[in-house]
Formats: C-alpha cells, sequence, structure tokens
C-alpha cells in the first residue's frame, strides 16, 4: 500500500478509537435514543443522534470553507447518490428506493430486539459484554452471505446503461 | 495550556448557557462524530461515496470483504475507496471502547442485553443483511442528512418508524403477559 492508503487507513482508525471512547462513556446510541424518547420521554440519547446532524453541517460548512475536498457538496443530488449503489449495482430506483426504506426500517426494527444500534454493539463488545462479540460474529458472517446470496440476486435488478 | 482553555469553555457554557458535560456527554459524542466525519472526507480522503467518514455497518462490511479478497482473491463488492484501502473504523470502535473500559475499571467479560447468545449471533446476522439494503448505519444516514442528502432525511424516518413499530409491538407483548 501507499502512503495514500495507509493515511486513509489510519485516519479510519485513529476516529474510530475516538469516537469509540466517546461512545463507552456517554452510552450513546441511536436506536435507543428514538426508543428511550418513544417509551419513557428520555431525550438523552436522542441528543446524540441529534448531535451528529448538528456536527456534521458544522464540519462539513467549516471543512469546505477551510478548502478541504468534499465531492459533490454544492450539489449533494438524491437517490443517484445512495448507499447501495456502488461498484457493479446500478438498480433502477424504482427497486433500489423501496428496499432501501425496507431495509433501514426493518435494520431498526431487529436493532430495537437487540438493545443497541451497530455502533452500540462494537462499544460493547469492547466492554467485554458476550452478547456483542457474538453479534459481531453474526455480522461477519451476514456480510458473507450478502456477498454471496444478496448480491447476486441485486444484481439481476440491475440496468445497463 | 490546553485542558486550561477547555476547562474555561466547558464553565463558560456551563455557567452562561446552564449546560452540563456529565448530562450531555451523548450530544457532545454525536457533535464529535459529526464534524470528524467532514474532517475525515475533507482532510483524509475518505471519499467517493460521499460521506462515507462513519459507519458501523458498511465499514465493517467493507473491511471484510477487504480481507476475503486478498486471502481467497475473490473480488467482493466494496466502497470505491476501500477496494484498496481496509477501513479499520469498526476495529477503531472495538479499541476505543477497550481503553475506556480499562481506564474507567469497566471492563469485564459478562452476558450482554440479549441474554440468549445464539439470538445475539442471528440479530447480527439479520440486522447486516438489512443494513446493507440501504448501505448504511443510522450514524451515516445522520450524517447524509448533514451532508445535504434529501433521501436520507426519508431513510431517517424510516429507522425511526421502525423503532417505534418495535416498541409498540414489546408494549402489547408486555400487556398481553400481564
Amino acid at each position: 500500500m501507499d502512503m495514500a492508503a495507509w493515511k486513509i487507513a489510519l485516519s479510519t482508525l485513529v476516529l474510530g478509537a475516538i469516537v469509540g471512547y466517546l461512545g463507552q462513556r456517554s452510552r450513546f446510541c441511536t436506536i435507543s435514543g428514538v426508543r428511550d424518547f418513544f417509551l419513557v420521554k428520555d431525550s438523552y440519547r436522542l441528543k446524540g443522534l441529534i448531535g451528529i446532524i448538528i456536527g456534521g453541517v458544522l464540519g462539513f460548512a467549516l471543512v469546505n470553507r477551510m478548502g478541504g475536498k468534499l465531492a459533490n457538496f454544492t450539489n449533494p443530488g438524491g437517490w443517484e447518490f445512495m448507499p447501495m449503489l456502488r461498484d457493479g449495482l446500478n438498480i433502477a430506483p424504482a427497486v433500489l428506493i423501496p428496499v432501501s426504506a425496507v431495509g433501514a426500517f426493518l435494520l431498526a426494527y431487529f436493532s430495537v430486539m437487540a438493545e443497541g444500534c451497530p455502533f452500540r454493539q462494537h462499544v460493547m463488545a469492547g466492554e467485554g459484554r458476550s452478547s456483542g462479540m457474538l453479534y459481531i460474529a453474526g455480522l461477519v458472517a451476514g456480510v458473507v452471505f450478502y456477498d454471496f446470496a444478496i448480491i447476486p440476486y441485486l444484481q439481476t435488478l440491475t440496468v445497463t446503461g | 495550556m490546553e485542558q486550561n482553555i477547555l476547562r474555561r469553555i466547558v464553565n463558560w457554557l456551563r455557567w452562561n448557557l446552564g449546560f452540563k458535560l456529565s448530562s450531555n456527554m451523548a450530544l457532545i459524542t454525536g457533535v464529535t462524530m459529526g464534524v470528524l466525519a467532514a474532517v475525515v472526507q475533507g482532510y483524509f480522503g475518505v471519499q467517493p461515496p460521499a460521506g462515507d467518514g462513519i459507519c458501523a455497518v458498511s465499514h465493517p462490511a467493507d473491511l471484510v470483504n477487504w480481507v476475503v479478497d486478498k486471502v481467497f482473491g475473490t473480488s467482493f463488492v466494496s466502497h470505491e475507496i476501500f477496494i484498496a484501502v481496509p477501513v479499520l473504523t469498526s476495529v477503531g470502535f472495538i479499541l476505543g471502547s477497550y481503553a475506556a473500559a480499562m481506564r474507567n475499571k469497566e471492563f469485564k467479560f459478562r452476558r450482554g442485553p440479549v441474554r440468549d447468545h445464539m439470538q445475539a449471533f442471528i440479530l447480527g446476522f439479520v440486522i447486516i443483511n438489512f443494513g446493507m439494503l440501504w448501505g448504511s448505519c443510522p450514524i451515516r444516514t445522520a450524517v447524509l442528512v448533514s451532508y445535504g442528502m434529501w433521501f436520507a432525511v426519508l431513510i431517517l424516518g424510516m429507522m425511526v418508524l421502525g423503532v417505534v413499530a418495535a416498541c409498540l409491538y414489546i408494549k402489547w407483548k408486555v400487556r398481553r403477559a400481564n
């Protein structure tokens, strides 16, 4: 790997470590934030989710102003920039939008059953909780399953041209 | 010197805005996440795709794909920037959390909130597959909202609906048990 690749890899590691440290101290969780507010009107964790949006708006605006390179920042676009549209997947919006919406709904639904968002599960694994560690093991197995079973199916829905 | 400045800022916030550090720790964590996502994208080149500085769904998936590609010579689908580079965010999450737990004498091997081990494994398996359909975790979805992607607002709304539906189901189950 060249220097630029190492820079990217190390920056993600450092960012993850800072956020993981803060996440452990604050019990930050996006899913539990909404859940706590809905069930017991406790807004402590919900403030974290709102904080990401505030921090993102401030951060992106400042980085853009201070000469940072942000792709498509002035024209972020709509569905054509959706995260699922990656190399080899060029799915028509009529399929992509409902599939993404259902995926997001079910991710949140099952995350309530797992008592935390994927980030919180990483933090719990770092704290020594066995459910977090097994969740991560399931996540790894799930990624391989997704690559072998789901991606080939999604590629049949790909539009060309 | 830096600690002095930081203490002054915290004191100013506390006395002038009634801001308490302990009761706003989650808010501070969230703001830090948003700012750092912008910094790594703008200055460290973590793009394309846009707004991909932090994610607990696609980053672990990209890391797994990178390792599998290297070991078995496959070519699984990954975010463009992470095809040749290992993304270590999820490793960082675990190391950072471990460091915080050790520093505060909170590290201990114990069961988590999901008591059944098999259930915890299955939940991880299921959640990553649904998460990959959208391609992001709730944190990155919020980052994309702040980036100005209008579609992410709809997806964040779907996530809130998913949490509400699960809460209603739990309430119904508890009422039925009583």
